[in-house]
């Protein structure tokens, strides 16, 4: 079974496990253990609960993971899944897993950078979800474009290279343009 | 099978006439569950099939897509997967899909619906326009147009739920492909991603190593989804696009007007690699295309443009390859050679002018 992303290009089946041996998420560190005369290898993710056991023993696997302790042995009601396997990489099975798991999931997620730190600060006051909600109008702002040009249009006349701005400024001509010509027809 | 073989290679589009020198195409993807189902991975097969009939249903006799096909996953076969994942540049491998999950795609080849493959529904667009605004509004407006049949898993605290708890919120995941080749042959690269980058977006090479760059190819995409707003997304792409092409142009520049004895080595090197190899690996020939894209828009080369060579670029993966080979079987040894005379032919016209 190939590799979520390393196969995109590859001709040949890589070599290496696919998964981490413990979970489901890419691997980033061999880990080989020699005990006697025996050497075993096995392949992790980088923030493999696993490998951490295995380098700092069991204590400190549960600070590893923070809020771990709030989370022990939790599992949603609804579709079985458990807050344990949810780390390690399987994927939440149903709406009601939010409920469930939601404050374990939001600290996770700042710990890894999923979600942006501003919402670490309080997350209490301030909502999570920020975007649009279904069937809510899909509009954004149409000048999103101008604005980015009209941008590096200032950092390079700062840098004076102005070669680069005056192909900026046909650019902000074109669409300021476009922009007026359907006000005119009206 | 055969159907949808036939079906899938008419897809030509986006990567044939695509002119594009840096910014080379973009892919949205947004992704919805439904209110009251469980995710794909704890649904039953039959309930799987009752979410594609009511999806594919409603969206078959919509106008905003045009002349859609779907295509159930047991139909395909796993190079027709890989085709799909090229074609699409998805991230996600389809190889796992099995029964219960299905595709559709539409005349244009720029727009894929993934039912059931990781959450119930996964809209995703390709534009190679520049328009990043517009897909957003293209992807909206099919979104509303299912949300109206079908009520979307949806929390004011989390958003829109999806299976993958890093991508609920917007659920909106864009990806911008650059190719800044004349930033990375001259080592410019690091320095300028550091400076227009910031902490709301990912960099990475197209396999999601950003140490193993493949075919000059940088994938910029938002790093969050939930705490951000649609706008917030496509205007920080926006933004760090607009600069970094830029950027690369002034670098294109300095090369057009300033000697520079090695990139043109290595423009030459790579000519030669993909004009004479007998055996031809796939991060090889899209190393090479790349820097003979650089060479082109420099005027270093004659007899090939920038579209044959964007083409080249997706049609020398594997599964592209091989389909052109259609029913004939090529055994896995022999594919980088059949990779070698394909890139032969594509390139017999061209020559070095420096």
């Amino acid at each position: 079974m190939p590799e979520k992303k390393n196969h995109l290009f590859s001709d040949k089946e890589p070599e290496r496990p696919l998964e981490c041996t413990e979970c489901k998420k890419s691997i980033a560190v061999r880990y080989t253990e020699i005990i006697g005369g025996n050497i075993s290898h096995v392949s992790m993710c980088a923030d493999c609960p696993e490998l951490k056991k295995r380098l700092f023993g069991i204590q400190t696997q549960k600070q590893g993971i923070g809020v771990g302790e709030s989370g022990a042995n939790l599992a949603c009601g609804n579709c079985g899944t458990t807050l344990d396997a949810v780390r390690i990489g399987s994927r939440l099975g149903c709406s009601t897993c939010y409920e469930v798991f939601g404050e374990a999931l939001v600290a996770d997620m700042l710990n890894s950078n999923k979600i942006p730190a501003r919402l670490a600060a309080n997350k209490k006051s301030i909502p999570l979800h920020i975007g649009r909600t279904p069937q809510e109008a899909s509009l954004i702002n149409s000048s999103l474009r101008l604005l980015a040009l009209n941008e590096a249009l200032t950092e390079t006349l700062q840098r004076e290279d102005y070669e680069q701005a005056a192909l900026l400024r046909d650019q902000i001509n074109e669409l300021t343009k476009d922009g007026e010509e359907p006000n005119e027809k009206k | 099978m055969k159907k949808n073989n036939e079906f899938l290679i008419r897809q030509t589009k986006p990567w044939s006439n695509n002119t594009n020198t840096i910014w080379l195409a973009t892919t949205a993807t947004l992704s919805r569950n439904i209110e009251k189902f469980k995710f794909p991975a704890k649904l039953s097969e039959d309930q799987r099939k009752q979410i594609i009939s009511l999806v594919s249903n409603d969206l078959l006799k919509t106008e905003v897509i045009g002349d859609p096909v779907l295509i159930r996953s047991e139909e395909l076969g796993p190079l027709e997967k890989e085709f799909l994942m090229e074609h699409f540049l998805s991230e996600e491998g389809f190889q796992q899909a099995h029964t219960g999950e299905a595709f559709l795609v539409e005349s244009s080849g720029e727009f894929l619906l993934c039912l059931n493959i990781k959450d119930h529904i996964q809209f995703t667009w390709i534009d190679c326009q520049g328009e990043l605004e517009q897909m957003w509004g293209r992807l909206a407006k099919l979104e509303s147009a299912l949300g109206k049949v079908v009520t979307y898993a949806f929390s004011p605290s989390f958003g829109f739920l999806t299976a993958d708890p890093s991508q609920c919120g917007t659920g909106l995941t864009v990806t911008v492909l650059a190719q800044p080749s004349a930033l990375i042959q001259t080592g410019k690269i690091d320095e300028v991603v550091a400076r227009l980058s910031n902490e709301t977006l990912s960099i990475t090479s197209l396999q999601g190593n950003p140490q193993e760059m493949i075919g000059d190819l940088l994938a910029i995409r938002n790093r969050y989804t939930l705490g951000m707003t649609e706008e917030n997304i496509i205007a920080s792409l926006r933004s760090f696009i607009t600069k970094l092409v830029v950027e690369e142009s002034a670098a294109r520049g300095q090369l057009h007007q300033h000697d520079n004895p090695e990139v043109k080595d290595k423009v030459s090197r790579a000519f030669g690699v993909l004009v004479h190899s007998y055996q031809l690996e796939a991060i090889e020939a899209l190393n090479a295309i790349s820097l003979l894209k650089l060479g082109t828009d420099l005027g270093w080369l004659q007899g090939i443009t920038i579209d044959k060579l964007n083409e080249l670029f997706f049609a020398c993966r594997r599964a592209h390859l091989l389909f052109q080979y259609g029913e004939e079987k090529i055994s896995q040894e022999e594919i980088p050679h059949k990779r070698a005379e394909f890139v032969h032919r594509a390139l017999k016209n061209a020559s070095l002018t420096i």
